[in-house]
């Protein structure tokens, strides 16, 4: 009964001094928006990396190795040119290895006569379908002879046939690529967009060879895809792919790898890492903005007790305890935190959305920051109101009635 | 027996080393039914001995009883209760919550009561007609003239029904129009049963108590019971 009455006159003295309270549930909406869209932000670059690996086409019994030292996708060294189809021979050779499928990759133009889009070229050989999976839905895919003759044929994933063909029958086609003109003899089958807004139909696929002799005129391999017997085979069979690579490359015991590793688990624990970092960034700079919040809260708090010293006076005149001011200024605090906190929420989700919608961050909205915003709220108006409630409590009838 | 009962109280205050006697060996009975002025200049410790009296503030020394409970013995808990049920405050500068309706100002002393009542708008409505406010019940102080602001302060201190009254300077701020009308609803309600202290400087307004103590540099100077002029007064 007497917590219910001062909750009733806490939420009278928000009320009456509408200015102080308006200032601390700002302080709080600020804090509480940016957690919420921090959050959001997190959640969404974070469901994007994973989406985007899970597409990478990776199975448990297989990994990469890349061209070039450095971790995972991002190379320390462009441009590195040891890696060779001897190479990705040697490592078929290996017993435990069942595939290896040596790529080369470019993004440039495709071109059909009056249309055009970019996508990724990637010049690979008949393995590749084997190692991903992917069937084709018209036509065939590339076969050992195009890659012997170094035949200018193509297979079109879904997007660039939309993009280059609308209605009409891609298969016998002609498309050029650079200054030469490639037959379409297949067609990839749809994916479709993965929920981050990655693209897995965005490909075109042409002979190793030809990629080599026409496209890139490089003929170093950018990576090699390596599938083994089994998953409990990755471990073993990519030691003897390091042992081979740096004796084909000629590496001295000194010299460092020129080549790395993509394995599921790699990513897995790339994505952990660089999550648990994130993790670590959201929660300082989440704690920082309440903080923040919380400090607004009670020094505006400690304002307006200076400023209703003779209210406080008057309630204890007539029979207010100490206790009934603690709670009544606690009540005000704990209040106006749920509140900024509820406008925050609502503000941070309507950034959050406007930053997907207008595509500028991927974000995604999750209850996490709902349940962390309602308790840290709670939270800062009990701790942040408490030195301002004692205060005001503990101040003598007498002196603050006459003040 | 006494309901106010002040034995030898001394008090002083301590400003960064000097040391200000204010009240100075103040020995008081006040019975119920009484009706007592506490005049005297300004600094003479009035409205310290008012603060006392109404559990306010503490006495240095001394030992001061209230309807027969030691208020230098009680916690804050029964400080409180005996703030909120055995006194009501009447104050020169009003000391109303500002921005809060009359009727809300005067059901203040019932938010903390311990009585759990269920018609406690009603019996506000009911003080504020007794004080000739009932048309100004959801009118804020700031709507208010100085008069009626007094009156909702007098319906405030009766609400909680306290046996004493405690009045420091109430027509300080009135004109003298309302300054009568308010001793009238004093004199009524000493009729009604209730002791009333009054502080004042101004020895018209004394002249309505039935005895008058004059306190002089924290002393009690003279003590005069007075039954004529409350006659003629009636």
């Amino acid at each position: 009964m007497r917590i219910f009455k001062n909750l009733i006159q806490a939420l009278r003295g928000l009320k009456l001094n509408r200015g102080n309270t308006l200032l601390m549930t700002l302080g709080v909406m600020v804090g509480i928006a940016s957690l919420t869209v921090i959050v959001a932000i997190g959640f969404g670059i974070k469901v994007k990396v994973l989406d985007r690996i899970s597409n990478l086409g990776f199975g448990p019994e297989s990994f990469s190795v890349m061209a070039g030292a450095g971790k995972m996708f991002f190379s320390r060294s462009k441009n590195t040119t040891s890696m060779s189809l001897q190479d990705a021979e040697d490592l078929l050779a290996l017993p435990t290895v069942r595939l290896v499928v040596p790529r080369q990759r470019k993004r440039m133009q495709i071109i059909n006569k009056k249309e055009f889009t970019s996508t990724r070229v990637y010049g690979v050989t008949p393995d590749w379908q084997r190692a991903r999976g992917w069937q084709v839905v018209d036509g065939v895919f590339l076969s050992d002879s195009d890659l012997d003759r170094k035949k200018k044929v193509v297979v079109l994933g879904a997007t660039p046939v939309r993009k280059l063909f609308k209605d009409t029958d891609p298969i016998g086609k002609m498309v050029r690529l650079q200054n030469n003109y490639y037959e379409v003899i297949g067609l990839l089958q749809e994916k479709g967009l993965t929920e981050s807004g990655y693209d897995p139909d965005d490909r075109a696929l042409i002979p190793l060879t030809t990629s080599m002799s026409r496209l890139t005129h490089e003929t170093h391999l950018h990576s090699i895809k390596v599938v083994t017997l089994d998953a409990s085979q990755v471990p073993k069979t990519m030691e003897a792919v390091k042992r081979v690579l740096r004796r084909n490359h000629n590496l001295s015991i000194l010299s460092e790898d020129d080549f790395r590793f993509v394995t599921p688990e790699g990513i897995m624990e790339w994505v952990t890492e660089s999550a648990q970092a994130m993790n670590r960034m959201l929660i300082l700079i989440s704690t920082v903005s309440l903080l923040v919040g919380g400090i607004v809260i009670m020094n505006i708090l400690l304002v307006s007790i200076s400023e209703r010293v003779r209210e406080i006076g008057i309630r204890r005149c007539f029979g207010a305890r100490k206790s009934d001011i603690t709670l009544q200024f606690l009540f005000e605090s704990i209040l106006v935190s749920l509140l900024g906190g509820i406008l925050g929420i609502g503000l941070g989700l309507s950034i959050s959305f406007g930053l997907k919608r207008l595509d500028i961050l991927p974000t995604q909205v999750t209850w996490e920051p709902f349940v962390l915003s309602f308790v840290f709220c709670t939270l800062i108006g009990l701790i942040f109101g408490i030195h301002p409630a004692r205060k005001a409590a503990l101040m003598s009838p007498e002196e603050s009635i006459r003040s | 027996m006494s309901l106010i009962e002040m034995n030898s109280i001394y008090k002083s205050y301590r400003n960064i080393g000097f040391e200000t006697q204010v009240l100075n060996d103040i020995t008081l009975h006040i019975n119920e039914g009484d009706y007592v002025s506490i005049i005297g200049p300004s600094g003479a410790g009035k409205s310290t001995l008012m603060a006392i009296a109404g559990c306010l503030s503490q006495p240095t020394s001394g030992e001061y009883i209230l309807d027969g409970e030691e208020v230098g013995k009680l916690g804050d808990r029964k400080l409180s209760q005996a703030r909120n049920e055995k006194i009501g405050f009447v104050f020169q500068a009003f000391h109303l919550l500002p921005g809060v309706t009359a009727l809300d100002n005067v059901i203040l002393p019932l938010v903390y009561s311990r009585k759990i009542s269920s018609d406690i708008k009603e019996r506000a409505r009911e003080v504020l007609a007794k004080v000739g406010l009932e048309h100004r019940l959801h009118h804020t102080p700031g709507q208010l003239s100085g008069g009626e602001q007094q009156r909702v302060t007098i319906a405030r201190s009766l609400i909680n029904n306290p046996p004493i009254i405690l009045a420091d300077e109430p027509t300080g701020n009135l004109d003298s129009e309302n300054g009568k009308e308010t001793m009238k609803t004093f004199d009524r309600l000493v009729k009604e049963g209730k002791t009333i202290v009054l502080i004042t400087h101004d020895s018209e307004v004394a002249e309505h108590a039935d005895r008058i103590i004059s306190i002089r540099d924290g002393k009690i100077a003279s003590d005069t019971k007075q039954q004529l002029t409350k006659a003629s007064v009636i």
